[in-house]
């Protein structure tokens, strides 16, 4: 049986939103309008991709695939670079780690047959690599960011004892890329009895047997989950040294880090 | 041993002068007077934007940094201690340079007056005193020629400030240490030094004896120091 959710049942999703528009407005959070306005967004994005990718899936695979991932990744490159935009090249960074990371990831499952090149299973698929390798670095950023503003102190003492950058550096890069895989791990580790993966629910809902779910949810989890440290550790390793000059001494300023050479 | 020649960097305007081997050199001035960023300059922390620095007659841009910073010893205002023990904090400097020798812990314990078995001791459970000494210890332990510190028991209570100022004085003496430390305590100026230099606005407006210049100012600004 193929689901079909009507257009009425549709609309009664704003009742969805309308909760915590009413909590926003009750408890006066001022986030009235960004609930409404990425509802809305969300909504039409999610129609727009509906359409864009029932246009995708009927081209030849050659094309639509190659064409869906650019898209996919470019766009990811330019959201992720949001959290470090003062690290110079930070965008050419996170776009090379996410297209070495896709193609990667392709290859094995093409190699391994464990996914057929179709657009429909390729996209989507390809679709959750990449976001979550987009979501780990920026979270890397950010956290590699707060780390070295917060140890500071423990910087300049390593470098004034005749550290290197990377041996200074080696106490925050720990540190990241810790705060960046710990949820991965958890959600590993609880898979399928906290929640039942999305990728899983939706094979299920459509009809296919829950082993069969449970093989394609292994291959994105394992996927997702070395992807996700891969852009991480990517991320963090190339972009700590744009904290130090070639002197190694500690840029301590946005505008010091920005203006480097 | 060190001579700035019209060094500027931050607040630092112009900076002229020298430091000569085993003098014990007070920095003080009121706060935002460019005192922390002179001391960075030493060790390179900091580089000047105008001027040179030299040490023993070579710009200090031409010494490799790592080995410039071994001779230069700093101790920051907070001790800034790395997780670990305290053995793996005072080892840290000379790991680098792979001169590290494990009994070398007890004697540098012994410097900073802290029992030999402390050195298996979780450094963060460690009180501010204790810590500011290990602290003390990690820069010793690359056995520098010359110690910068900066306000190093200005987080401290009298007494532990006052213990941490006895260390000081007998290393200093014993190990022949050129000292430049920065102030804000007079009493401690007075009995770690030999030399002041104060400063206010990124200069140095006074530059002598240290007990001439609390006993006798020659700028308003430094009685007015002296007086607060």
């Amino acid at each position: 049986m193929e689901p079909e959710i009507s257009n009425q049942s549709l609309l009664f999703l704003t009742v969805f939103v309308f909760i915590p528009l009413s909590l926003s407005y009750f408890y006066q959070l001022g986030l009235s309008r960004n609930i409404l306005w990425s509802s809305i967004r969300g909504t039409l994005q999610l129609f727009a991709i509906g359409y864009l990718l029932t246009y995708l899936f009927d081209l030849q695979a050659g094309i639509g695939i190659p064409l869906m991932i650019s898209i996919m990744i470019m766009v990811a490159a330019f959201h992720a670079r949001l959290k470090g935009r003062e690290l110079p090249n930070v965008f050419w960074y996170i776009l090379a780690g996410l297209v070495v990371i896709e193609v990667s990831v392709l290859s094995m499952w093409l190699l391994f047959d464990m996914v057929e090149f179709t657009p429909s299973e390729v996209i989507p698929m390809s679709g959750m690599v990449i976001g979550n390798s987009m979501i780990a670095m920026g979270l890397a950023l950010e956290r590699m960011k707060n780390e070295f503003k917060e140890n500071n102190g423990r910087l300049l003492a390593a470098l004034s004892l005749g550290a290197k950058p990377n041996s200074a550096s080696k106490l925050i890069v720990q540190k990241t890329l810790n705060a960046a895989l710990i949820p991965n791990v958890d959600q590993l580790k609880t898979i399928g009895l906290v929640q039942l993966p999305g990728m899983m629910t939706g094979l299920i809902l459509g009809g296919v047997e829950p082993v069969m779910a449970i093989k394609y949810q292994l291959v994105i989890s394992l996927s997702i989950f070395s992807s996700v440290s891969l852009s991480a550790m990517f991320i963090t390793l190339s972009m700590y040294r744009y904290f130090f000059n070639e002197q190694a001494q500690l840029l301590e300023t946005e505008e010091e880090i920005r203006n480097q050479t | 041993m060190f001579r700035f020649e019209g060094v500027s960097y931050g607040p630092l305007k112009n900076l002229s002068f020298s430091i000569n081997k085993k003098e014990k050199v007070m920095l003080f001035g009121p706060s935002g007077a460019g005192k922390s960023t002179l001391l960075f300059l030493f060790n390179r922390l900091h580089s000047p934007s105008e001027g040179q620095i030299y040490l023993e007659g070579q710009d200090v841009a031409d010494y490799e940094v790592t080995a410039l910073r071994k001779r230069v010893g700093l101790v920051l205002q907070e001790p800034n201690l790395f997780p670990g023990t305290v053995l793996d904090n005072i080892k840290y400097g000379p790991s680098i340079f792979g001169e590290w020798e494990d009994q070398d812990a007890k004697r540098l314990l012994q410097y900073v007056h802290l029992p030999s078995s402390y050195v298996n001791r979780d450094a963060e459970q460690l009180s501010g005193g204790e810590k500011q000494r290990v602290s003390l210890a990690r820069t010793l332990a690359n056995s520098p020629e010359i110690l910068l510190l900066d306000e190093p028991t200005s987080a401290l209570d009298y007494r532990t400030a006052e213990e941490i100022e006895d260390c000081l004085e007998i290393l200093i003496e014993e190990h022949k240490l050129t000292m430049v430390m920065v102030t804000h305590n007079l009493n401690q100026a007075r009995r770690l030094g030999d030399r002041g230099l104060f400063m206010v606005n990124g200069k140095i407006i006074e530059d002598g004896k240290i007990s001439e210049m609390l006993t006798n100012p020659q700028t308003n600004e430094l009685a007015r120091f002296i007086e607060e």
